[in-house]
């Protein structure tokens, strides 16, 4: 630490910091444009100008490093001088449309006009024109007039979302921002730019026009859509969300938000929320009030349990919902005799259940990932899946650790890996264990017989790739191997786990599941598990009373064929949900509106096992209600004990040990955050994972990825999402050579038959699959009569 | 002696002589009052009376919507929604001013950046419900379009001093 001063007053700073930096750590802010604290410095601006002692001129602040004993003035004639004439020189070419303009309220460039600017234009000439430009359905380019030539967004891009997308063309006076080719932002970081970009230039297009700044009541939430529990703030106005942003948070999200988290409100908002109970009267369904679908459902489920058993119920949740959601679910079903409860409807190996030693998890915090050597991913849409992680795992190869990628598809995740490859998904495992085989014949270690490493799989030749991530291991002091949700959901999940956890302790790496849902972890923590069937077999094997909370079977589950094929031949099913899903009619005999996580209080536990709590930000619509109400009528009506919760905190406090949540109040007015206990991936010395089946030769066999926008119930419904080119309808895409041997070409219309259905597609030449593999996307209703997310498919021309 | 005075006065009727003479000054001197509503006084171009949204000589609104009037509002009259128009400009979709909570402070109009909200010499307006004393969009277009040319006239005279 080194003593300087500002302003007559003493401030410590870290040695090598910036001017700027030393100043706001002490609690001083210098007038700024062009430096964020998370970009390079450009020091283009010159907003951030002060004085230093004996140096001849002034000197930006964002650019300067501090050094001991220094003198700096902010506030002298000199600096006030050049702070005045600097917005003067910007404003010359910067419209005054602060009334038609959405920034307006929010604006540095208008804060800072009011708070170091003149007070009169000295500028008669015409102001320079700048042409609008399209960059896609989420950022709003048309008044780039505004643009003051930070080049925040053109940083941004280049560094954060690793892509160089915008650039600046053209010199001095007509230099302008522009994307490459006239091509948009195809990021799925792209909304930080709204944050970014100091002027009304880049906005919001979802939000454009819709409200002021000042009208908005800021509540802080979570966003319930990845594993990472994303801080954000929920702009509310007439009790109706309208925009999100990011609440900062260095240990999760940083400032940044991905654009699903971003822009996901606009489901809430979507016409097709529920706003009454609905019953199934004479064949369709009918609006009625809360008693009378409550004492329907109750009495149908009672009678029902009574004729057939309890083990004739079946409940799944959506891994979205609210650890309290979570719980008095599994605590409904179990109360009424069964077994039957889950909560990851897309998994399809349960093989670990009854054989992990902990709950699993991200093997570490997130923080930590920023220190690692070595990362292996396997088994993950990386960018597409996990935007935040993705984003970290950027930064750390970008500052020279080593990051590999184990996958189903070689996608571009603009991360500079130091080795990658794809491998089918029945070969995963093997892929995996021939790295693990490398690593130990390099470290000359013999990998210990496990009962995972089988030789019921053929061997994985040993690639140049496959030597390359082993090597990357080598010398490592902090590495770790994260299972993505593409290995969770496959049919090997519990080989994978099995050989990556041996891989793990051989060479001293982290195990960590990335997770694939707001409440992964959570799940666990609740209980939420089964005893019985689980969420595959729940529909395998028909019941005969269907409870489903918060999810969309025909669209969430690993088989969704075989999950409508289930609740349309059954007796009952009662649905809690938000919304009124296209296929609800089809199935569902009473539907209870249940309020979205913006209206209901609750808490999620993220994939590192932090419990983050929080309240609900506007009323529930209509009459809807928040789902831990609905669960204790429920139980309350069909008389079982311990249903009389008074909040959603007592039924979390029921949960979670009393000291979780002490002596940790909440950043950002959030009461309880706080840590779970338990976390372990290990698994015991009884696992023996499932027969591998390995498909016929010649056989095609499915990748199946979540698409971005379609992951849950109410990105869904987000209409700007569905605009961008990560919501494109799914294609059947597949390896150049595999379309040859077909005889088919590329953008000719398939059919693509898994049994039980089969579904009309476009191919598309991908050269980013391994051979002999068709990528159907899951989660979409295009696809939503194929089989399992993985298996084996053909193809034939339509 | 002074209540012998007092008596002859009023023997003499003087008191009321005295007091009707003034009546009768006051009955032939010039009139200050005018007959309302056949004759009316003049007002000020600043006279605050019924808010009016102006129009562009194209006929599209001059309104865009940026509700500094509705923030400016000290009783919270004004109500405005926004969204994009056809052609993509900010403009408004409701402008109400509620006149059972308008104090006619004006702040509206100063606060107006293109001078579409203004209040006009206008004031004999008179409804049979409180729900007609909430003025819609419609109604204050339709108030503007009628007074324009007074309207432009009073701003153009008021110019200088703003």
């Amino acid at each position: 630490m080194i003593s300087i001063e500002i302003d007559g007053r003493k401030v410590l700073a870290r040695e090598g910091a910036t001017l700027i930096d030393a100043a706001r750590d002490a609690g001083i802010s210098i007038p700024h444009f062009c430096y964020h604290k998370k970009l390079s410095v450009a020091a283009n601006c010159r907003m951030c100008l002060v004085e230093v002692e004996k140096m001849p001129k002034l000197v930006p602040a964002c650019a300067t490093r501090v050094a001991d004993g220094m003198k700096v003035f902010l506030h002298s004639e000199l600096v006030l001088g050049a702070q005045k004439a600097i917005l003067e020189f910007l404003l010359i070419n910067h419209p005054l449309d602060c009334p038609v303009c959405d920034q307006g309220g929010e604006c540095r460039l208008q804060d800072l006009s009011m708070r170091c600017g003149g007070t009169r234009s000295r500028t008669r000439e015409a102001k320079r024109v700048v042409s609008p430009k399209d960059i896609g359905p989420l950022v709003s380019m048309r008044e780039m007039s505004r643009c003051i030539h930070c080049t925040r967004c053109v940083r941004f891009c280049r560094e954060i979302a690793g892509l160089a997308e915008l650039g600046m063309i053209g010199r001095g006076g007509d230099s302008e921002i522009a994307g490459f080719a006239g091509r948009g932002v195809d990021s799925e970081l792209s909304g930080n730019l709204i944050d970014v970009c100091p002027v009304g230039a880049l906005t919001s297009k979802p939000f454009r026009f819709r409200a002021r700044a000042w009208e908005l009541s800021r509540r802080p939430s979570i966003s319930p859509h990845d594993s990472f529990g994303a801080n954000v703030a929920l702009d509310v106005k007439d009790d109706r969300v309208v925009r999100v942003v990011p609440r900062e948070n260095e240990e999760i999200n940083e400032c940044w938000l991905s654009d699903r988290d971003r822009f996901s409100y606009e489901g809430l908002n979507s016409p097709d929320r529920l706003k009454k109970p609905l019953i199934r009267i004479d064949g369709a369904l009918r609006e009625v009030e809360w008693n009378s679908a409550l004492d329907y459902a109750a009495h149908a489920i009672k009678s029902l349990v009574e004729t057939h058993g309890a083990d004739a119920l079946a409940s799944l949740a959506s891994p979205n919902s609210t650890l309290e959601e979570l719980y008095l679910l599994q605590k409904l079903t179990h109360a009424l005799g069964s077994g039957n409860v889950d909560f990851r409807p897309r998994r399809r190996d349960f093989s670990t259940d009854g054989h992990r030693s902990g709950i699993p998890w991200l093997g570490m915090r997130i923080a930590e990932v920023d220190e690692l050597d070595a990362a292996l991913v396997v088994g993950s849409f990386l960018r597409k899946d996990h935007p935040l992680f993705a984003l970290r795992l950027r930064r750390l190869a970008k500052r020279g650790g080593r990051v590999s990628v184990l996958s189903l598809a070689d996608d571009d995740a603009r991360i500079d890996f130091h080795a990658r490859l794809a491998a089918r998904p029945s070969e995963l495992p093997a892929a995996l264990e021939a790295i693990f085989r490398a690593f130990a014949r390099i470290v000359g270690e013999t990998p210990p017989e496990t009962r995972a490493l089988s030789d019921a799989t053929a061997p994985y030749p040993e690639t140049d790739a496959i030597r390359a991530i082993a090597e990357s291991f080598v010398g490592a002091k902090k590495s770790a191997i994260f299972l993505g949700a593409a290995a969770e959901h496959s049919p090997n999940a519990g080989r994978i786990h099995a050989i990556a956890g041996a891989f793990a302790r051989v060479s001293g790496a982290r195990l960590g599941f990335i997770g694939d849902a707001a409440n992964g972890v959570g799940g666990y923590v609740a209980g939420a598990l089964p005893t019985g069937l689980n969420a595959f077999e729940m529909f395998a094997r028909p019941r005969k009373v269907y409870l489903l909370h918060g999810v969309e079977p025909e669209l969430d589950c690993h088989n969704p064929a075989q999950a409508v094929f289930a609740l349309r031949h059954t007796e009952l099913v009662v649905v809690i949900t938000p919304f009124a899903g296209e296929a609800i009619p089809e199935y569902a005999d009473v539907v209870l509106p249940a309020a979205p996580f913006s209206e209901t209080s609750g808490s999620f536990v993220n994939t590192e096992g932090r419990v983050q709590t929080f309240e609900g930000a506007c009323r529930p619509l209509g009459s809807s209600r928040p789902a831990w109400k609905i669960f204790c009528a429920l139980g309350r009506l069909l008389g079982l004990p311990g249903f009389d919760y008074a909040s959603s905190a007592t039924v979390r406090d029921e949960i979670l040990a009393p000291h979780t949540l002490e002596g940790r109040e909440g950043v950002g007015g959030i009461g309880g955050i706080g840590w779970v206990e338990g976390l372990d991936n290990a698994l015991d010395e009884a696992f023996t994972p499932l027969e591998a089946k390995t498909p016929a030769a010649g056989a095609l066999e499915r990748v199946s990825d979540v698409p971005i926008h379609f992951s849950d119930a109410i990105v869904r419904r987000a209409s700007a999402l569905r605009e961008t080119k990560d919501a494109a309808p799914p294609e059947a895409r597949m390896h150049p050579k595999t379309l040859e041997d077909l005889k088919i070409s590329d953008g000719e219309r398939v059919r693509v038959r898994q049994a039980p259905g089969k579904a009309t597609l476009t191919a598309r030449i991908d050269a980013t699959l391994p051979e002999a593999c068709v990528r159907v996307a899951a989660a979409h209703p295009l696809t939503a009569a194929l089989g399992d997310m993985f298996g084996t498919l053909e193809v034939e021309r339509a | 002696m002074a209540s012998v005075k007092d008596v002859f006065k009023s023997l003499t009727l003087g008191e009321l002589v005295s007091g009707l003479t003034v009546t009768a000054r006051a009955l032939f001197a010039p009139k200050t009052t005018v007959l309302y509503p056949e004759e009316k006084t003049p007002r000020s171009p600043r006279f605050r009376g019924m808010h009016a949204l102006r129009r562009h000589p194209d006929g599209t609104e001059r309104c865009v919507g940026c509700k500094l009037c509705e923030a400016a509002c000290p009783a919270a009259a004004i109500t405005i929604e926004i969204a994009p128009n056809e052609r993509g400009e900010r403009k408004t979709t409701r402008y109400e001013i509620d006149m059972n909570k308008c104090i006619f402070c004006g702040f509206c109009v100063e606060a107006c950046p293109v001078d579409a909200i203004v209040e006009t010499r206008f004031h004999e307006y008179c409804v049979e419900s409180r729900a007609g004393l909430v003025w819609t969009k419609d109604r204050l277009l339709d108030n503007g379009a009628r007074r324009e040319e007074e309207i432009a006239r009073d701003l153009a005279r008021d110019m200088k001093y703003r």
